[in-house]
């Protein structure tokens, strides 16, 4: 008597479901190598994989936090914005400041923005999705304010943090490198990723084992937006300037990446090293899109496309 | 002058009131608690024990009164403080993060670190083990708890609290996920914790563990404290009299032994190493008792039987008809009801009314033109929260803040409700209160009477014997012997014996 296999029978046999988003992403790969030629080409190449990948990387891993502690943030696009036009500006005034002044501002600014995300979810107990999309309105209108279009004015010191090198290795690379690392130590081996997960996964349970949920909520936003700055830096090095547009499409992105890599939206299940293999597949999927010209339209329903086939796979194994 | 608990006491509560929306929990509970002892608890569900505990263990805050533990007044702001204070708990309700390994939730929030913050999950990882072995648990503390069955959560709770070092250790209903294996086991972890000076608050609703374990006994009722008792000068009727307000009498309500039509008939049935042919047939009028020692495939079979972990071959017939069921929604169609022994993690709608818990298994009843009759529906929840005495402030409480026994009472309602004509309940009256527990066989018996079976799955010995017409003994995944019970009631020993496989008398006590 044969069987269909079932679903959920097909993603076992695919291998642990925890390697699903790195077969994903070795099919994607393979199957723009052979739909365009352009792929391959060494600038290309570069871009995909080292450059596109660490604005959206960084704020894929501060929403990583924010989500497996239970929460979401729908800001992130809005904040990316408000924070490069921010750079752009007072480097437009302040010409000679040190790049290691305006990196420790942005942090700051960036922790402040998730600590005021963290009190609203946390201490005002509105619901995340709520929150944010509110706090998303308020970023940007602030950023329109600041800044009504573009600023550049970036100074070449600055820059250096996207565009330098340290013995041939792109800067960016190994400060993202530096940074992935540590998100996934912290996740995996600090109390405060224990606290994270644990929170994510059953609050009540949490609490009763003596984790002050609402604080643990408050800190993954807290270390999610200064996670959200590093992501402001390293655009408005590379870009060289800053604008109320340039976050435009972070937020859905960044949430449609750690999906993709395995992390689960009721929070609790997910990894760095999975989130990032999705930043990865998004970054892989625009750059055939571009190469093989699609129209807008088509690029956006094949992303909602992939997104459903994620989320029904990782449904799928949660139920197994 | 800061007072101090008296010489020879460790805990003592006076005037602890506690109340919540609707409900005074706790009504100036005054109780005391020596340095040493296994001080039982018990009272009906609803009586408040669990609360006053959680105030215990810094879950909630009393409203008023004072907490003297040995060095002065304390008040536990949240658990951590107790903890650190020297109060451990095995909380009634599951409080283990799923998808966490053993060590993981052992050390949870108390994880091992060094520098920075960072853990060091090898010396939890082997703490753990140590712990596990000490006590005699064979599991691996790599181990994820939703991989667990309930009886080895339960057990990873122990250690849990175990690894804690605590003057005060409270167990709420900690027996009521174990089986006697590991209950027996328990009990000699509580002797060596009790030797080295540790009080043992012990809450149960078995009372023979109570005698069996208990140097003391309060009981609780409707929030307050109804007395204190020395266990070797009381009786278990004395404390059901305490609980209850009332004798309890015809404990078991008697057969009218009218078997009727067949209902359900299994032939051959098999899954994997747990069930190794199982025949037998379920008619309408009987209840049939099903018992063995754990592990010897009785929750297996109910679980084939409502689709839930589906048999690998073998016959099923309901009313004459072959079925292949595969699915729990298939069991559901052919008239089959089922409540799990998992009580704690299934079937309870935790934010939603208890009003809503009782009635979703069955909405359709009380539609009226595809509409929700509010008014049919309320009736009928009321009705079923007044039969069987489930203590809610109002039928709109959050079903997740009633007390476990009421939880447990509100599940068997919803099916009730629903008059399966086979209905599958795996130990009906664990954690309910003695009351309560004749309550339940008595609608058992009405709805057997009213054209239904029951197939009941219980490790609770008198049970089995006081409420079965016909008693099946499984023993390694067969059915080691059918038990009719119309000439006359049988014997613990003769199902052990079945049980066991040899002649019973002649080995240990009788475990129940
Ligand atoms: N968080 C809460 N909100 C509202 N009412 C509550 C809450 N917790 C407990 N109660 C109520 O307080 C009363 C006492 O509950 P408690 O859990 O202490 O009973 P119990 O003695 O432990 O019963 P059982 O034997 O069933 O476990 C019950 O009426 C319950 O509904
Ligand atoms: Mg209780």
């Amino acid at each position: 008597m044969t069987k269909i296999p079932t679903l959920k029978e097909m993603v076992y046999a695919a291998g642990k479901p925890e390697r699903l988003v790195w077969i994903i992403l070795s099919i994607l790969i393979v199957v723009s190598l052979v739909a365009s030629p352009l792929f391959s080409g060494l600038d290309n190449l570069r871009n995909v994989f080292l450059i596109q990948p660490v604005g959206l990387g960084l704020a894929a891993l501060g929403q990583t936090f924010i989500v497996l502690a239970g929460g979401i943030d729908l800001s992130v696009g809005s904040v990316i914005s408000l924070l490069t036009s921010l750079a752009a500006g007072i480097f437009q005034k302040y010409p000679l400041m040190h790049p290691l002044l305006m990196v420790a501002i942005m942090l700051g600014l960036g922790a402040a923005i998730g600590a005021v995300n963290g009190i609203i979810v946390a201490r005002l107990r509105v619901t995340p999705f709520m929150a944010t999309l509110a706090m998303m309105l308020i970023y940007q209108g602030l950023a329109l304010f600041y800044a009504k279009r573009t600023i550049g004015g970036i100074p070449r010191s600055f820059r250096f943090i996207a565009e330098g090198s340290v013995l041939g290795v792109p800067m960016s690379i190994v400060l993202f490198g530096f940074i992935i690392a540590l998100c996934h130590i912290v996740l995996v081996r600090h109390r405060f990723g224990a606290k994270v997960l644990a929170v994510g996964s059953d609050p009540n349970v949490s609490a009763l084992s003596g984790i002050d949920v609402g604080r643990t909520r408050f800190l993954s936003y807290l270390f999610g937006g200064m996670l959200f700055s590093c992501a402001a830096i390293f655009l408005a090095a590379r870009m060289g300037g800053g604008g109320p547009k340039v976050g435009v499409g972070y937020d859905l992105d960044s949430i449609t990446a750690i999906v993709i890599g395995g992390v689960s939206l009721s929070g609790g299940t997910g990894n760095v090293l999975g989130a990032f293999g999705g930043v990865l597949i998004i970054s892989v999927f625009y750059n055939l899109m571009n190469l093989l010209s699609l129209n807008s339209f088509l690029q956006i329903l094949l992303k909602g496309l992939i997104l459903i086939v994620a989320v029904a796979f990782t449904s799928c194994k949660k139920q197994g | 002058m800061s007072k101090d608990v008296a010489e020879g006491n460790v805990l003592e509560l006076t005037g602890i009131t506690k109340r919540f929306p609707g409900v005074l929990a706790l009504d100036t509970v005054d109780m005391v608690f020596r340095k040493g002892e296994v001080h039982a608890l018990v009272g009906e569900n609803g009586a408040g024990k669990s609360t006053l505990m959680k105030i215990l263990s810094g879950v909630y805050q009393a409203d008023s009164g004072t907490i003297l533990f040995s060095g002065g007044s304390v008040v536990f702001r949240n658990p951590s403080q107790a903890q650190d204070a020297g109060i451990a708990i095995i909380f009634q309700e599951f409080s283990l993060i799923r998808t966490f390994t053993v060590a993981e939730n052992v050390f949870l929030n108390r994880e091992p670190s060094g520098l920075a913050g960072f853990k060091d999950m090898r010396t939890a990882r082997k703490e753990t083990g140590n712990l596990l072995r000490e006590i005699g648990f064979d599991l691996d503390p790599d181990a994820r708890i939703e991989d667990l069955t309930v009886v080895q959560q339960q057990v990873v709770e122990i250690v849990k609290a175990l690894s804690i070092t605590a003057t005060v250790l409270i167990m709420d209903e900690p027996s009521a996920a174990l089986t006697d294996k590991e209950l027996k086991n328990l009990f000699g972890i509580i002797r060596v914790l009790k030797a080295r000076g540790v009080t043992i608050i012990y809450i149960s609703h078995m009372l023979q563990e109570i005698f069996e374990i208990a140097d003391r006994a309060t009981v609780m009722k409707d929030g307050e404290t109804i007395g204190t008792k020395n266990i070797c000068e009381t009786t278990k009727e004395e404390l059901i009299r305490m609980m209850v307000g009332r004798e309890i009498k015809d404990f078991f309500p008697a057969s009218v032994r009218t078997r009727k039509e067949e209902l359900l008939s299994v032939s051959g049935l098999r899954k994997g190493r747990k069930l190794d042919g199982v025949d037998f047939s379920l008619h309408a009028g009987e209840i049939l008792g099903i018992a063995g020692m754990a592990g010897s495939g009785q929750t297996d079979l109910a679980k084939a039987l409502f689709g839930v972990e589906a048999a690998d071959s073998g016959e099923i017939k309901v009313l004459g008809k072959t079925l292949n069921i595969k699915s729990v929604r298939q069991a559901i169609g052919a008239g089959i009801g089922y409540i799990s022994e998992d009580r704690k993690n299934y079937g309870i709608l935790g934010p939603m009314a208890v009003r809503v818990n009782i009635t979703v298994a069955d909405l359709g009843r009380f539609l009226r033109g595809g509409v929700l009759s509010g008014k049919k529906e309320r009736e009928e929840a009321n009705k079923k929260i007044g039969e069987l005495g489930i203590k809610v402030a109002g039928m709109n409480q959050r079903a997740d803040t009633l007390s476990g026994g009421n939880q447990q009472k509100m599940l068997i309602a919803r099916w009730l409700l629903k008059k399966p004509r086979i209905f599958i309940i795996v130990e009906p009256t664990r954690g309910i209160d003695v009351g309560a527990k004749t309550e339940i066989y008595r609608i058992m018996r009405a709805l057997v009477e009213s054209g239904s079976g029951i197939l009941m799955v219980s490790s609770d010995l008198p049970e089995v014997i006081g409420i079965s017409d016909r008693i099946l003994v499984m023993r390694s995944g067969r059915i080691e012997g059918i038990i009719d019970q119309s000439g006359g009631l049988t014997t613990e020993e003769r199902i052990m014996s079945l049980a066991v496989g040899h002649d019973y008398s002649f080995s240990e006590g009788i475990p129940s």
